[in-house]
């Protein structure tokens, strides 16, 4: 009796994210009906497309237990140096090629400093984080840039979704493979579970660290893209404190900062999701504009408090388990 | 064998190389690493901008280090737990706001009245003693990762701040409150008498109470901590509530000094907070720092900033360097840990 | 008659000038078992380090299968065919069964150039290699849902999945029940007739003898002894192994327990974990409690001690009711707890040796207003309590309690809880992973806390221990108090057959 009951207590707290998001979209869909047309779901996703790829680079990071402060200002680095390209007269297709060349260049800066010098991520990150918005100032001349010409190939349709929404959709895919079916992303959890152990077990583990945070690189840049091709704006502000969007979507997603733990899909894809909802919503019910940060900050701590809660039950049942076997 | 009249001379030339050999060690070394590499820096940068020595910037330096200072005392107490408090911050413009919506004679609840500046202070201290409270108790007791509480508290008060005052800053401040930003008892500045108390009761809590001792035994080994009897989690809230108090005086002494609540004061000197503590040496990972690293920390980031501005970079050079000195400290340290793991 | 597998020949090693192996030399053959013994700091675990590919040797030779054997790292040592198993396991627990075995080589197949596991083959593969060693599990199921018993095994079948031809044991079954230790021991007995050659080590001399064809004996990074086990008794394994004979396992008892009651617990229940303990400890009482691993002794302790709350019940503590669960209460009230898990839970391993010793006492060396702790006092007491428990350590400000040798950490566990006079000691596991030296001047403490008046509450799963040191013993199964004998009456069939009621059950 008392078992079914924890079960379903369980069974609830396993599936927090997704109960969450059903919950915020089911309120949202009350209070104004339209919410849940599908022109404003569509733009929900292409809306989290920017965050969620930075969120799925971030997800790497996070599993082998490092932390990537620096994906702000790589997306604004890479955003600003397209834009500034694009703003001379190059083709979009080199300044995109470029713009993501110094993503993977800048992760490959911050891997090289944490797995060679053995420096620790999180130091390394905030670092290259002030000297990446530096460098990005520096080139914009910290003023404003507007490239109208590239809302067109952010609005660009294929098969009738928006690009946006297919880079998003393809990277995520792509990152769950890698994890979830690759020696890399297998090696990954390893590394996170015990950095230690994954060594002696003969992984590489300089390289599997400095590609992960390469990866990230890689997918900040791809996220200042997306955001620069829906905007059609440079803005010295572009990726300020990013960095805690991204973490805080993935982690809403169950990746732990701890290491070892968490799913690009559905998790990091739903968490994503679950904030943009959150401010789309907003929106949507035309809150003032003061009033986001304060819920999607509720949201966010509401569902890392259920996650907390999960663990201290999961202990508790573990525990419970002596006399199980005695009656029954 | 050499002769013995000889013996002194091979002593001199032989132990020149070996004691500065040891001086050297010595120096890179000592707990005061930090301090010297200030002083170090200093004096590569003095030749380039000779106002830096100038009794005005130093004084600019003292004064631009006390409200950081403050910060980053608490950040310590937080960080030796093992945890992170990167609601400073949203701490710093809350109260900024909520003491001069008291103290403000532009429709103060207190405007005029004498009680204003004491109630008005007293508010600010609540206010940050109240978000360290919370803080405390969502990660000890609710048992939530401190980096996912403190961000998203980070977040909802910095956001409340900005509501509250729809943006807008709130002039109109006493002059009994603004001349604890500029005023002195004798030659000594109030902001530094404040930041002094703050740092000498914050390295005795630290160094010499109980609760200072367990928050150590806590950064070590939480588990461990329990069962030795620690108070585990009445431990951990007086850290967070150390470090909203702290961050609360910081929010004083801004608040102070620039004349007005401004619901966005301090948001971009988080990272430099952080940044400040574990350079001077308090590790991230608990169970590791002082106070006195804390300061000379603190002394360095300051530096830094203040000698840029005077070598006329512009501010996205500054930030440039700005990463660049981190990450070279950075280096510096883990290259110390190294060398002394070898010994 | 068989064949030599693996020999070492004047194997030296020092760490910064200290010598920790000299000249040590040893002969493995193909299906042999080869038992290691020796106290903490013999030697031991660099000898098998050096094997595995964690250290490198200073000087001296290995061959392996006629070839010279010096991996550079652990993944080349199990390469060549030697699989280390260490005490704490290897394993990730957040992968499955099957991601665990092959996690350093992969078979991959590659869908438009995307090397991909091939999850299939592993899956099968895994399967053949756990029925070979009887572990019913599924090859899916993560790490993490196994027992300590299941991950040994599923780190043997890995080995076997690399088709080692050595497989070296580091203290297999300190976390093992003792069922999961025989289902251990038949394995390896199997394994030993496929001609698989094993190198053994373990502070139980017992298992060693009963499990091993060849003995070994270190002291001091030397070979002290060594040959085929019938030329061993214990008597003379430990006499070896300590360098002096050994006139008794055990110090006799200096004082009979009084008649006052200090911990008493009356029907004490949790759902799911205790049901209706209750039992009294006396003055200079030194009560054993025996069970399985996994009886609920260890959750016991915990309650005791209040760690972990109760539903049911009462404890009383020289006479008055404990009710909120908060050990710093329990302290403050005369209770004692040395943890099984000292790692985790006993000592603060990055700290000095004096700040660990110091810890539990404190505030007691606050002075009242304003707080401050007596800094140079609470030192002095810190240094008289490890006198009383003879730690060896060269500094108690500067070493951390992380380089000390097992017994002497559990040494400083005991002194940080002298300076709290505690009436009620609760020992979980208190001898666990230390050498037999180490433990006797555990029991001697133990002895000495019981005549100077305290209650003791000795937990323990080797029945001779608990024989040898009790007043009384209580064996636990299921949760519960299955029986309850007098020093007089210690019958170690009858321990077995109480902690083992699960065969009375339907």
């Amino acid at each position: 009796m008392t078992t079914r009951k924890g079960n379903i207590v369980l069974f609830v707290l396993n599936n927090a994210p997704l109960i969450l998001f059903a919950a915020v979209f089911g309120g949202f869909a009350t209070l104004s009906p339209k919410f849940l047309a599908v022109e404003n779901l569509v733009n929900i996703l292409i809306q989290s497309a920017s965050i969620g790829i930075v969120a799925t680079g971030m997800t790497f990071v996070l599993l082998t237990a490092g932390i990537d402060l620096s994906v702000g200002s790589i997306m604004f680095l890479s955003a600003a140096a397209a834009g500034k390209l694009i703003a001379g007269g190059q083709p979009i297709s080199l300044a995109f090629a470029v713009a993501i060349a110094i993503g993977v260049g800048y992760g490959a800066i911050n891997a090289f400093f944490i797995t060679r010098l053995k420096i620790l991520p999180f130091i390394v990150t905030l670092s290259t984080q002030f000297a990446g918005r530096g460098l990005s100032l520096l080139i914009t001349q910290t003023r404003a840039m507007n490239l109208p010409r590239l809302v067109e190939v952010g609005s660009s349709k294929i098969l009738g979704m928006p690009a946006p929404v297919w880079l998003f959709g393809a990277v995520v895919v792509f990152a769950h493979v890698v994890l979830m079916k690759t020696a890399f992303g297998r090696h990954i959890y390893a590394i996170g579970n015990d950095a230690e152990g994954a060594k002696k077990a003969g992984i590489n583990t300089t390289r599997v660290v400095f590609l992960v945070y390469v990866v990230s690189g890689l997918c900040a840049a791809m996220g200042g893209l997306v955001y620069l091709s829906r905007l059609g704006l440079v803005s010295p502000k572009l990726g300020l404190q990013r960095e805690f969007a991204a973490i805080a979507a993935a982690v809403l997603g169950g990746t732990s900062l701890f290491g070892g733990r968490g799913k690009v899909l559905p998790g990091t894809f739903l968490g994503a999701a679950l904030i943009q909802t959150v401010e789309s919503g907003l929106v949507f019910i035309k809150a003032s504009e003061y009033v986001y940060p304060l819920v999607t900050s509720f949201v966010i701590f509401f569902a890392v408090f259920v996650d907390s809660l999960r663990h201290v039950k999961l202990q508790q049942l573990k525990r419970r388990r002596i006399r199980v076997a005695a009656t029954g | 064998m050499l002769p013995k009249n000889h013996g002194n001379a091979t002593d001199l030339t032989s132990s020149v190389p070996v004691r500065s050999r040891a001086v050297w060690r010595r120096l890179l070394f000592s707990e005061h690493f930090v301090l010297y590499l200030s002083v170090l820096y200093f004096l590569a940068v003095w030749p380039f901008a000779p106002r830096l020595a100038s009794p005005r910037n130093l004084l600019d330096i003292f004064s631009n280090m006390l409200p950081l200072l403050s910060v980053a005392i608490g950040q310590t107490f937080v960080l030796v737990t093992a945890g992170i408090d990167l609601s400073v911050t949203s701490i710093i413009a809350l109260s900024s706001v909520f003491g001069a919506s008291v103290m403000t004679s532009d429709g103060g609840l207190l405007s005029g009245s004498i009680l204003a500046v004491p109630a008005g202070i007293a508010v600010m201290l609540a206010t940050g003693v109240a978000i360290g409270l919370l803080n405390g108790t969502a990660i000890a007791r609710l048992r939530m990762p401190p980096f996912m509480v403190t961000l998203t508290t980070m977040m909802f008060f910095s956001g409340f701040a900005v509501w509250l005052t729809g943006s807008q800053k709130i002039s109109g401040l006493p002059r009994a409150f603004v001349g604890l930003g500029v005023g002195s008892v004798g030659f000594i500045p109030y902001p530094f008498l404040i930041a002094a108390v703050l740092a000498t009761a914050a390295h005795v809590t630290l160094s010499q109470t109980v609760v200072g001792r367990w928050i150590y035994a806590i950064g070590h080994n939480a588990r461990a901590a329990r069962v030795s009897g620690v108070r585990v989690n009445r431990t951990v809230v007086f850290a967070y509530a150390a470090s909203g108090f702290c961050a609360a005086v910081a929010s004083v002494l801004y608040t102070a000094r620039l004349e007005t609540g401004d619901p966005v004061l301090g948001q971009r000197i988080l990272l430099d907070i952080i940044a400040a503590v574990v350079i001077g040496g308090t590790s991230l990972f608990g169970g590791k720092g002082k106070v006195l690293w804390t300061v000379f920390g603190v002394l360095f980031i300051t530096l830094i900033d203040n000698s840029l501005i005077m070598l006329e970079f512009s501010h996205f050079t500054i930030m440039i360097v700005k990463g660049a000195v981190i990450l070279f400290a950075a280096l510096m340290d883990a290259l110390r840990n190294r060398l002394l793991a070898a010994q | 008659m068989s064949d030599t597998i693996l020999e070492c020949r004047n194997v030296t090693k020092s760490f910064f000038g200290v010598p920790v192996l000299r000249n040590v030399s040893l002969t493995l053959k193909a299906g042999r078992v080869l038992g290691i013994v020796g106290e903490n700091g013999a030697g031991k675990s660099t000898l098998m380090n050096i094997l595995g590919g964690v250290l490198r040797a200073d000087s001296g030779s290995i061959r392996l299968g006629g070839r010279n054997h010096a991996p550079q790292n652990p993944a080349e040592a199990f390469r060549d065919g030697i699989a280390f198993i260490h005490q704490e396991l290897n394993l990730f627990t957040n992968l499955s069964v099957a991601e665990n075995m092959f996690i350093a080589a992969f078979p991959k197949t590659r869908i438009v150039r995307l090397p991909l596991i091939r999850r299939r083959e592993i899956r099968e593969k895994t399967r053949a290699l756990l029925a070979s060693v009887d572990l019913h599990v599924s090859a899916e199921s993560l790490v993490e849902d196994l027992s300590p018993g299941e991950r040994q095994m599923v780190e043997i079948a890995k080995a076997l999945g690399a088709e080692a031809r050595i497989i070296i044991l580091d203290e297999p079954t300190t976390s093992l029940s003792s069922r999961e230790t025989q289902r251990l021991f038949s394995i390896l007995q199997r394994l030993r007739g496929q001609g698989i050659s094993m190198i053994y080590i373990s502070h139980n001399l017992g298992d060693v003898l009963r499990l091993c064809d060849d003995i070994l004996i270190l002291r001091d990074g030397r070979v002290v002894g060594e040959g085929p086990k019938e030329e061993f008794t214990l008597e003379r394994m430990i006499s070896l192994m300590v360098g002096r004979s050994m006139d008794q396992l055990y110090p006799s008892r200096s004082a009979r327990p009084s008649g006052e009651i200090v911990l008493e617990v009356k029907s004490l229940s949790e759902p799911g974990i205790l049901e209706n303990i209750a039992f009294q400890l006396y003055k200079g009482e030194i009560l054993g409690i025996s069970g399985l691993m996994g009886s609920g002794r260890t959750e016991l302790a915990r309650i005791l001690f209040g760690l972990d709350a109760f539903e049911r019940g009462e404890i009383l503590l020289n006479g008055e009711p404990l009710k909120r669960c908060s050990p710093h209460k329990r302290i403050h009230r005369g209770m004692a707890f040395l943890t099984e898990d000292r790692r985790v839970e006993g000592l603060l391993m990055n700290a000095s040796v004096e700040d660990n010793i110091a810890l539990v006492s404190l505030p007691s060396f606050a002075r009242a207003l304003p707080g401050l702790v007596n800094r140079p006092e609470m030192l002095r007491a810190a240094g008289r309590a490890a006198k009383a428990v003879r730690l060896q350590c060269s500094s108690l400000s500067r070493q951390t309690a992380k380089t000390l040798s097992g017994g002497n950490q559990q040494k400083v566990v005991l002194a940080k809880w002298l300076l709290e006079k505690p009436s009620v000691f609760v020992l979980d596991e208190p001898t666990r992973g230390i050498d037999v030296g180490a433990k006797f001047e555990v029991y001697r403490i133990m002895d000495e806390l019981a005549a100077e008046g305290a209650g003791i509450l000795f937990i323990s799963s080797e029945i001779e221990e608990l024989m040898g040191m009790c007043d009384r013993i209580l064996v636990m199964a299921y949760g519960e108090i299955r029986g309850c004998m007098a020093r007089t009456q210690f019958d170690k069939e009858k321990i077995f057959r109480d902690a083992l009621m699960e065969n009375l059950l339907p």
